[in-house]
């Protein structure tokens, strides 16, 4: 027997994989299966929450058929059955959704209408509408209503427990229950022990009431007198000079009490004074800018790899950007380049001066970078790559897309040319972007297009960090 | 006679270790250019440097007229496409066979039928003294058996420039004659550029138009066979006579 | 002072060191995905690697993947039977295998037999100089060693995984219906019912990226070999190692994702 060729046996072990899938997505698929030539009808609904795409239709718990699309209309669930070609359902048949299993799945019945008397009876045809459907008991808004007032409940019965659970409230009801019973008993007593001073008591009251009778009149006769300035306090009240005084004594009042109106003295300043409103007003803003300015401030971080398809070596990038207002930001990097930082040595040896440049590969290269933003342009300038540069940003699609191109190493000496570098980043999904573009073109051995991969995120903890706290005076 | 490569003041560094010092070297075109040298002395490193293998730290390494230090991959490996190479340990690829690593170049470079491949295959196998081992694996070879085998690897294409590094180490002496007849007799009738590495004093003189003696990172004596013969350089008398004394310590 | 600067120094370096490895494994994928795309493809290498990675892995994944569902099957009835629901062992059998045992256990198995060869045999290669001798003889070992390797890894792990699920349901419906002797005309119905076309073609997904991390990785690790024998040791283990850990890392993800 020849042996099997590889081709042969992966073709072989490709067709087997696929076969089983067939089947598994095949069985897994199955309940669908032979709907396809049924007819679709629709019921409309309140509310379907737990029903979804897919969910049994039954009859007599017989499965008929399947939920096909559930849609909104006018704040109503409009679903769409599709039903096996085989049942036809009364065109007043009802439905409801049902629960069934441990699961609580959600399904929907579909049950038999009385027939309404002298109404001839007709089945249901594709994309027509049944007519009644149950409202399904609303237990999620029940159970919600409960828990509501189960809290309430408990709030009420956690303050209470909070007073009276604790030692010393247990103390002081019992006390109360003590002093309670005491005073009862006490009352008891004192009610069988002075039974006799009660009557007592009464008929001295009355007599007392019948005195309290003259007293008044004599009162009443005092005044009189009063009014007439007789007597001492009469003559004292209706001594001219006295109401003086009581009306001056009132006017000085009045004098106070609008100097604090005005804001003088202590008080008065203290309450009226326009500075310590406007300082407070001040402090208030002045913490409010300061929050602001900690909501302005941001800082990224990111990370970038750039693979060089010429050089088949990658540089890495990791940045610090600090953005302390909109428009503005301080770029912090550090940079690996495979080929290093380069060192320029100049030897003489016979008086001849040769330069060489070398690589030095174990070093970091620096970025640091001030920018600006205008709209959707950004100038950078500073430190690329250990050297001097200037850069240029432009935003497009709502800062997805970034167009970069970048310019530094100006005196490279005779052989080199500038390091120029264009690419554009794309934001792919949130905090990773792709990038390609051009490094170097002006440089034969170091040229190369390369694409890149980048993560940045935004630093929350950083920036309360920086930003220093300049509460204004 | 034109230059078909040339090293100007190479350094290259392992870590501390200092093994290429300015060193400088020009390869003629059409010649075989033999390097001696001490064990351990950079003879191989050297080598990669000319197929751009090894990057140097600093210096030029021209190879026609291009200076292959400044190239990045894509340009590189135009250039290498000028070169044939034999590894010292022969570098034959073990998952494939014997006929397989031989026509490996051949598949890669060229538009060639099956049958005309297995011809060539054959042809180079033969050359180097070998016949019928096309279907067996490197691992089933003795270790002369897998040097020839990379040698017919390497020449499979007749590329312009071919490097041998150490052909005839560990061969017996009636192979040994008949791997440096093959080296001559190829590099006449193709008028290839060859460099051949070697610790065998008689095919150094047998094989080389030139000889070139590497030690202390650079090239310290470089010309014919009869000039090289009768240089009184201590280090070179020391190295050809086989003697334990001289400038070159052991230890 | 300075013995804390020191320290932030090593700290930044580590991290620094790490964020490297990952852009660099990244890379390599981005210029495997160049290589991918320019013809010629090396069909023949891409059979070998096919074979090895996936026909010769059967074994390994069937009996894994039918112990798993069968151990599964033991687990979930013990559970079940307390709220008298056994029949639903079947389902727990069939979405876990599909969702997550499938994927995960297959392309563990795959990197431990074929992940760590890759590693061991670029490593082996890299410090034989048959690397070197496919740069001299101006043939790309992207596009000769690690292209092949990727895409056998993107291919073959699904497939394997779809026999993994197989068996693995199979080993749990015998365990159940056979050997607790669950209603086998509710098992299969709760199987079918719960169990959708997602949650299969998800697992597949998984798989691949799953495939994906491993032979990249391998690859990776056995490409960058430095040191002889020792080396080739070190990479291999790195690489099973490393591989694992970001398979299971990205199943978190891709689950989070996905489902
Ligand atoms: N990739 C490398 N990394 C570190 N050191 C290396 C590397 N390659 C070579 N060396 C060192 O460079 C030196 C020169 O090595 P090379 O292989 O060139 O010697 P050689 O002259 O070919 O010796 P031999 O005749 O024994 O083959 C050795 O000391 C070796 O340790
Ligand atoms: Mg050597």
């Amino acid at each position: 027997m020849p042996a099997i060729s590889t081709e042969a046996k992966v073709g072989l072990f490709v067709l087997i994989g696929l076969v089983v899938l067939a089947y598994m997505s095949f069985r897994v698929g199955q309940p669908g299966f032979g709907l396809k030539r049924g007819y679709d009808v629709s019921a409309v609904f309140d509310n379907v929450s737990g029903l979804e795409k897919g969910s049994a239709v039954q009859m007599a718990g017989v499965e008929i058929g399947q939920v096909e699309s559930i849609e909104l209309k006018d704040g109503k669930a409009v679903v769409k059955l599709r039903i096996r070609p085989d049942v036809r359902l009364d065109r007043n048949v009802r439905a409801a959704i049902r629960t069934h299993g441990v699961l609580g799945d959600k399904y929907l019945e579909v049950m038999p209408g009385s027939l309404i008397p002298g109404e001839k009876s007709a089945y249901l045809k594709e994309g027509e509408t049944i007519q009644y459907t149950e409202r399904q008991a609303d237990i999620d808004r029940l159970l919600s209503q409960v828990t509501l007032i189960a809290d309430d409940i408990k709030n009420v019965t956690s303050s209470l427990s909070n007073t009276l659970g604790t030692p010393e409230g247990e103390e002081s009801i019992r006390k109360i229950l003590y002093n309670v019973r005491d005073f009862s008993e006490n009352l008891n007593r004192v009610v069988a022990r002075n039974d006799e001073n009660f009557t007592e008591m009464v008929t001295n009251l009355k007599s007392a009431s019948k005195e309290m009778e003259r007293t008044f009149a004599a009162l009443s006769q005092i005044t009189d007198e009063v009014n007439q300035g007789k007597g001492t306090v009469g003559t004292l009240l209706k001594d001219k000079s006295v109401a003086d005084n009581l009306n001056k004594t009132l006017a000085a009042l009045n004098d106070i009490s609008k100097k604090i109106n005005e804001g003088r003295g202590t008080i008065g300043r203290l309450v009226n004074d326009e500075e310590t409103v406007d300082n407070l007003n001040e402090s208030l803003s002045g913490i409010s800018r300061y929050i602001n300015k900690a909501e302005q401030f941001r800082t990224f971080l990111s990370y970038r790899g750039e693979y060089l398809f010429d050089r088949s070596d990658a540089k890495n990038y990791l940045e610090l950007r600090i953005q302390p207002k909109q428009d503005k930001f301080y770029l912090l990097g550090l940079v690996s380049d495979p080929k290093g930082r380069r060192q320029t040595i100049e030897t003489t040896s016979n008086g001849v001066t040769t330069t060489t440049t070398e690589y030095n590969q174990d070093k970091l290269l620096f970025s640091a970078q001030i920018g600006k933003r205008f709209k959707d342009l950004v100038l950078r300038g500073g430190l690329f790559e250990n050297y001097g540069g200037l850069g240029m940003d432009y935003y497009m699609l709502n800062d997805k897309l970034r167009l970069t191109f970048e310019a530094f190493d100006f005196g490279r000496g005779s052989n080199r040319q500038t390091h120029v570098k264009g690419y554009g980043e794309y934001r792919l999904i949130k905090h990773v972007y792709l990038s390609a573009g051009w490094d170097d073109p002006f440089n034969t051995s170091t040229s190369s297009p390369f694409v890149g991969f980048s993560i940045k995120f935004e630093d929350e903890d950083l920036k309360y960090l920086l930003t220093t706290s300049p509460i204004p005076r | 006679m034109q230059d078909m490569i040339q090293l100007k003041d190479i350094h290259k560094s392992f870590g501390a270790q200092k093994v290429l010092d300015g060193l400088d070297l020009n390869i003629e075109d059409g010649q075989t250019t033999v390097i001696i040298g001490r064990s351990g002395g950079g003879k191989s490193v050297l080598l990669k440097h000319i197929i751009g293998l090894i990057r140097p730290d600093s210096g030029q390494v021209v190879v026609d007229g291009e200076d292959i230090t400044k190239l990045n991959d894509k340009q590189l490996n135009e250039v290498r496409k000028k070169f044939g190479m034999l590894f010292q340990e022969g570098a034959l690829f073990d998952s494939m066979t014997v006929g397989e690593n031989v026509s490996f170049p051949l598949v890669e470079h060229t538009k060639m039928t099956d049958e005309e491949i297995r011809q060539v295959v054959a042809e180079r196998l033969k050359a180097v003294g070998l016949t019928g081992v096309e279907g067996k694996m490197p691992s089933e070879l003795s270790g002369g058996m897998r040097k020839r085998v990379a040698l017919a690897r390497a020449i499979a294409l007749h590329p312009q420039i071919v490097l041998f590094d150490e052909p005839t180490t560990g061969l017996d002496p009636v192979l040994t004659e008949a791997i440096n007849q093959l080296i001559i007799d190829t590099q006449r009738n193709l008028n290839l550029t060859c460099i051949v590495i070697s610790h065998d004093i008689e095919s150094i003189f047998r094989v080389g138009h030139k000889i070139a003696l590497l030690y202390g990172g650079k090239i310290i004596e470089y010309g014919t066979p009869e000039e090289i013969r009768a240089s009184k350089n201590p280090v070179l008398v020391q190295f050809l006579s086989g003697s334990t004394e001289g400038p070159i310590q052991i230890m | 002072m300075k013995g804390f600067l020191s320290l932030i120094d090593n700290l930044g370096k580590a991290v620094l060191r790490n964020v490297e490895e990952a852009g660099k494994i990244l890379l390599l994928f981005f210029s495997v995905l160049s290589w991918a795309v320019r013809p010629p493809l090396k069909f023949k290498n891409i059979m070998k690697q096919m074979e090895f990675v996936g026909v010769k892995s059967i074994f390994v994944v069937v009996l894994t993947g039918t112990f798993t569902g069968m151990v599964m099957a033991l687990q979930g009835y013990h559970g079940f039977r307390m709220f008298s629901a056994e029949s639903l062992v079947g389902s727990t059998v069939a979405l876990g295998m599909t969702r997550e045992l499938g994927p995960v256990l297959t392309s563990l198995m795959v990197t431990a037999r074929a992940g760590s060869a890759m590693a061991a045999e670029l490593g082996s290669m890299r410090v034989t100089e048959q690397i070197d001798a496919l740069y001299v003889m101006a043939a790309n070992p992207i596009q000769h060693l690690i292209v092949p390797r990727i895409i056998a890894g993107i291919a073959m792990v699904p497939i394997l995984t779809v026999v993994s699920d197989f068996v693995g349901i199979a080993g749990g419906y015998f365990v159940g219906v056979h050997v607790l002797q669950i209603n086998e005309g509710l098992f299969l119905k709760n199987i079918t019912k719960l169990v959708t076309l997602n949650d299969i073609y998800n697992g597949l997904v998984k798989a691949a990226c799953f495939g994906l991390i491993l032979s990249l990785v391998g690859c990776y690790k056995g490409f960058n070999t430095r040191g002889g024998a020792e080396g080739v040791g070190r990479a291999t283990t790195e690489a099973v190692v490393l591989a694992s850990i970001s398979i299971l890392v990205a199943d978190y993800f891709l689950t989070a994702i996905m489902f």
